[in-house]
């Protein structure tokens, strides 16, 4: 129990820094921490494949692929020359404070059913048993998805005709 | 275990705030990313409780989707940022000019 509020703490400041701190890398870096607290937590419930991944591909792709994606644009001139709205920050705080008011009374009132805990079997064999019967077509499509994406990011990114013609 | 369902609430929430009031476009994929965590968690939470290991397979594509999302929202700022040298949303106002 105590290593699950610890974890939870730990989340908590990491996930604060994302949102609040003023640097945009240092929020990119506390990303890349609250993904691998979480990764520990699920660690910690006992899906150890899933805390793998989320290692490898979150924390070691996607939090990477932003910092790099700083260094390309130059964010060191954008920093803090904008005013801040007030409003803004009320009305979306007012938001969350309400949203996460409904979750937790949803969640208080069905706290006995949901920490149970009915998963006996929890192995990598029945997982991806699984995976490669029932799920075999959405595992399929989820890799022409991904090469669609490649594709996508290379066409978006890449400088076209009309453009060199224009920049002649 | 029971703490952790406030943990993704929580997570959700502040990952929506932050899409709310933060202005440049990293910040709101960052913010994205958080609230895509919270949301995995719970999916996790409920394998556990249900007994389904169908979940556990729902965050294995969630976080291909994911990825994916990250990979064209990044090179989408990329292209905006060459076309306009900003990356901030009050300076894109293509669609209401």
């Amino acid at each position: 129990m105590a290593i699950d509020i610890l974890l939870t703490l730990l989340t908590v400041v990491f996930s604060l820094m994302v949102v609040f701190s003023k640097k945009t890398v240092v929020a990119a870096f506390s990303l890349l921490m609250t993904l691998l607290v979480i990764a520990m937590i699920y660690f910690q419930l006992g899906t150890v494949f899933l805390s793998a991944v989320q290692v490898l591909v979150n924390a070691g792709a996607i939090a990477i692929l932003f910092v790099f994606v700083m260094m390309l644009i130059n964010l060191e001139q954008f920093q803090n020359n904008r005013e801040k709205s007030k409003w803004k920050l009320i009305v979306s705080t007012l938001t969350m404070l309400v949203l996460l008011g409904v979750f937790a009374l949803v969640i208080n009132n069905n706290i006995e059913a949901l920490s149970v805990v009915n998963l006996t079997d929890n192995s990598m064999k029945t997982l991806f048993a699984k995976l490669f019967d029932v799920y075999y077509l959405p595992f399929e499509m989820a890799t022409v998805l991904l090469l669609a994406s490649i594709v996508a990011s290379i066409v978006i990114t890449s400088h076209d005709k009309a453009e060199k013609l224009e920049e002649k | 275990m029971s703490i952790y369902y406030y943990l993704s609430a929580f997570l959700f929430c502040l990952g929506l705030l932050g899409t709310i009031f933060k202005k440049d476009l990293i910040s709101i994929l960052l913010c994205l990313e958080l609230m895509l965590g919270g949301v995995a968690l719970l999916f996790i939470l409920f394998s556990k409780a249900t007994g389904f290991l169908d979940s556990q397979l729902l965050v294995i594509f969630m976080m291909i989707i994911s990825a994916c999302e990250v990979a064209i929202g990044l090179s989408l700022i990329i292209a905006l940022y060459r076309k306009k040298q900003t990356i901030y949303t009050d300076d894109i106002k293509i669609i209401t000019e």
